[in-house]
C-alpha cells in the first residue's frame, strides 16, 4: 500500500474536474482541502486479502443483524435511541431479497502490519462518487492505465438496484434536502439511475408515507406510489420527523436501501452482543480478529489505551483521540462519557501505521470497503495528518496494482 | 459573444492562487446555466460603498443580503480591492416541487459578476468580502409537501481564527440586516478567539457588537 502523486502540473485541472463532472461539491473543509493530491495504490494481494475479509465481515454481519431481529431480547445492550427501540420489533417481515443492503466497512493498516477495522458503517455509508469517478479520473491523471486498476462503486450499487427495482420505476431519493454534502451524493446517484430509465425523485424524509405495506411519494407536485425508497437520512434522524407517516415504515415491503434492519450493526455498540451471538452459533470470528477489543465504558475503567466512541457517532466525530481533538473537546467528550455512559463505549486504540510520501510526509488511512448484498462493491479512501480520520481528512482514489 | 462555461465562471470568481479562494463553494457554480435560465436578466446595480474607514484596516468582511444584491455588494467590494468569495450553498428543487428559497436567482448574478470581475484588478493581498444569501434562512413551509431548500452556514464553510489571525485580520465586520442564528454561531466562535465583531446595516456606520452565546451551540 502506497501513496503517489497526482502530478503538480495536472492536480489543479484534476481538482477542477472532480467538483464539476464527479460531484465533489465539499472541496473546502475550514482550512483544509478536501482533495488530496495523492491516489492510495493497494497491491493484488491486499486487494485479494480485503474482499477475502470484506465478504467475511459481510456474512457475519449479515447473520447477526437476522438474528438479533428475531431475537428483540438481545439488543438491549445495542442502546439503540428509544423511538426506534419502540419499533424495531415491527420488522417481522424481512426478505433480504427484496432490498439493496449497502454497507461500508473501515479498514486501518496497523503497525503490526495487520489490518484493523474501525467501523462498519451499516446504515447510510456516503462517498459514493469518490468510490466510482474519482479513481477513474485519477487513472486518466497520472496516464496509470497500464499499471493500475479502479472499482466503480456506482456501477455496482446501481445494477444491484435494477435487480430489485421494476424497470422504468419511481425511486425517491430521501436526504437532507437542505445539505449539499447530501445532495451531492444522491444527485451522483439519482444521474445513474436516470440514465438506466428510473424516474428519480429528491425528497427528505417528511416526504414519503409508509401505509399498508407500501411507500408514497407526498412532495408537492410529485405526489403518488414509489417502487423504492433510497434512504441517505440516517434512521434516527428520519424517525424524529413525522413518526405518523413512519408507523408502517418497519413492516413496508416496498424495496429499500437501507432497511431500518442496519441499524442493529449501525450503532458502534454492535460488539456488545457478541458474547450472545455466539452463545447461540453465530460466528463473530473475522469481527473479533479484527476489530479492536471493545468495552462498555464502566468496564474500562482504570485501564489504560482505551477511546471512547458515541454508540450513535458518525464521520469519526465525538472520538476521544487526545492528540486528534481541537481547543476543549477531549474535555468535553469526557464530561459527556461521564453523564451518558451508555451513548458511548470504550475500545482498544489501535496504532495505526501512516504511510510516507516521496517528500517524506505522513498520512493516516481510512480505507472504506463497500458491500452490496454480500459482495464487495468498492473502495472510498480517506488520508489524514490525524490519527482521527474525520471531516478535515482528505478523500483519495483507490487504485489497484495490475497482476 | 461566447458563452463561459460553468468552469470558467467558477475561475473567474476562484482564481488559481490567490489568497482565499480555496473557500468559494463549486454548489451554484455547477450547471449553472441550466439552472438560472428561467430568469430575465436585470441590469446589474452596484451599491456605491466607501470602505476608507480605518475599522475595516484589518478586518473580513460578510455581506449578508439577499443572494442577487450580496452579488452586487461583492463586486462594489471588488472595485474598491476586496476578494469576493460566494459562500452560497443552497441546491436546486426537485422538478414541479414549491420551494422555500429561490436558489436559482444567484446563478445570474454570478455569471454578471463574473463579467465584472474579468475588468476588476483586485490586489495580490486583498481582504476577502465572504458572500451569503440571506434568503438561505427562508425555512417556513405553507404545507410540509413543499421541498425544503434553505440552508445554513457553518463555521466549516469558512477560515478558522486561527487562519484569520494568521494572515492579520483580527476583526469581522457584518453587512446585513439582520443576522441568523447559523451566522451567530459562526460569530460566537470567531469571538471566543478574540476576534473582534462589528455589524453594519446597509449604509449605515459600522458597530461593534457582542454576540451572546446561541442557545442551541452545544447540542450540536
Amino acid at each position: 500500500m502506497k501513496l503517489i502523486p497526482i502530478p503538480k502540473e495536472k492536480y489543479d485541472e484534476y481538482k477542477l474536474t472532480l467538483m464539476f463532472d464527479c460531484y465533489k461539491w465539499d472541496p473546502q473543509y475550514l482550512d483544509n482541502n478536501t482533495v488530496a493530491p495523492y491516489a492510495l495504490v493497494i497491491t493484488q494481494e491486499e486487494h485479494k486479502e480485503l474482499v477475502q475479509y470484506i465478504e467475511k465481515l459481510d456474512k457475519e454481519t449479515t447473520a447477526a443483524e437476522e438474528y438479533l431481529n428475531q431475537h428483540q431480547e438481545l439488543i438491549k445492550p445495542l442502546a439503540l435511541p428509544k423511538r426506534i427501540r419502540r419499533e424495531i420489533h415491527k420488522i417481522t417481515n424481512y426478505e433480504p431479497d427484496k432490498h439493496v443492503r449497502l454497507k461500508r466497512y473501515d479498514f486501518h493498516p496497523t503497525i503490526e502490519g495487520k489490518w484493523a477495522v474501525s467501523e462498519v458503517n451499516s446504515d447510510v455509508p456516503g462517498g459514493y462518487a469518490e468510490g466510482s469517478f474519482m479513481p477513474k479520473l485519477a487513472l486518466e491523471t497520472i496516464d496509470g492505465e497500464d499499471k493500475y486498476w479502479c472499482m466503480n462503486f456506482g456501477e455496482n450499487l446501481v445494477a444491484a438496484i435494477c435487480s430489485k427495482v421494476r424497470a422504468g420505476g419511481r425511486i425517491m431519493l430521501v436526504h437532507c434536502t437542505s445539505y449539499s454534502d447530501d445532495r451531492q451524493v444522491m444527485q451522483f446517484l439519482g444521474d445513474r439511475l436516470k440514465e438506466k430509465g428510473f424516474e428519480v425523485i429528491y425528497g427528505a424524509a417528511d416526504h414519503v408515507k409508509f401505509e399498508n405495506g407500501k411507500a408514497y411519494s407526498t412532495l408537492d407536485g410529485n405526489e403518488g406510489v414509489l417502487d423504492m425508497v433510497y434512504r441517505y437520512t440516517p434512521l434516527e434522524w428520519m424517525i424524529e420527523m413525522r413518526r405518523k407517516y413512519y408507523k408502517d415504515y418497519y413492516g413496508s415491503t416496498v424495496p429499500t436501501c437501507n432497511h431500518p434492519i442496519a441499524m442493529y450493526a449501525q450503532t458502534k455498540r454492535f460488539p456488545l452482543v457478541w458474547d450472545e451471538l455466539e452463545k447461540n452459533g453465530i460466528s463473530m470470528a473475522t469481527w473479533r480478529e479484527l476489530l479492536p477489543e471493545t468495552l462498555e465504558v464502566k468496564d474500562a475503567k482504570g485501564k489504560e489505551g482505551y477511546i471512547y466512541k458515541p454508540a450513535c457517532g458518525r464521520v469519526g466525530d465525538g472520538i476521544s483521540i487526545k492528540e486528534a481533538c481541537v481547543d476543549d473537546e477531549y474535555k468535553k467528550i469526557l464530561k459527556d462519557v461521564k453523564w451518558h455512559p451508555k451513548k458511548y463505549l470504550a475500545q482498544k486504540k489501535f496504532i495505526a501505521k501512516p504511510l510516507e510520501t516521496e517528500e517524506g510526509e505522513q498520512f493516516h488511512v481510512c480505507l472504506g470497503c463497500y458491500t452490496v448484498d454480500g459482495k464487495h462493491a468498492g473502495y472510498y479512501a480517506r488520508i489524514s495528518k490525524s490519527l482521527r480520520i474525520d471531516s478535515n481528512a482528505a478523500d483519495t482514489p483507490v487504485l489497484i496494482e495490475k497482476a | 459573444m461566447n458563452i463561459m462555461t460553468d468552469k470558467e465562471i467558477y475561475r473567474i470568481w476562484a482564481p488559481l492562487g490567490k489568497k482565499w479562494t480555496e473557500w468559494v463553494r463549486p454548489v451554484p457554480f455547477v450547471e449553472i446555466h441550466e439552472y438560472s435560465k428561467q430568469y430575465i436578466v436585470t441590469p446589474f446595480e452596484m451599491p456605491a460603498t466607501d470602505f476608507s474607514n480605518e475599522i475595516y484596516a484589518d478586518a473580513a468582511l460578510i455581506v449578508d443580503l439577499p443572494g442577487a444584491e450580496s452579488v452586487e455588494w461583492g463586486i462594489a467590494l471588488a472595485k474598491q480591492g476586496y476578494r469576493p468569495i460566494p459562500l452560497f450553498n443552497g441546491t436546486i428543487e426537485q422538478t414541479g416541487a414549491r420551494t422555500t428559497v429561490d436558489n436559482q436567482s444567484v446563478g445570474v448574478a454570478l455569471i454578471q459578476g463574473a463579467q465584472e470581475l474579468l475588468k476588476t484588478d483586485i490586489p495580490e493581498d486583498a481582504l476577502p468580502v465572504f458572500l451569503l444569501d440571506s434568503n438561505r434562512l427562508h425555512r417556513h413551509r405553507i404545507d410540509v409537501s413543499v421541498f425544503d431548500n434553505s440552508w445554513d452556514i457553518y463555521a466549516h464553510d469558512m477560515p478558522s481564527p486561527q487562519f484569520f489571525g494568521n494572515n492579520g485580520i483580527h476583526k469581522i465586520v457584518v453587512i446585513s440586516d439582520f443576522i441568523g442564528n447559523d451566522l451567530k454561531k459562526i460569530l460566537y466562535g470567531y469571538q471566543k478567539k478574540k476576534m473582534e465583531i462589528y455589524r453594519m446595516k446597509v449604509y449605515d456606520e459600522p458597530k461593534k457588537i457582542r454576540i451572546h452565546k446561541p442557545f442551541d451551540l452545544d447540542s450540536e
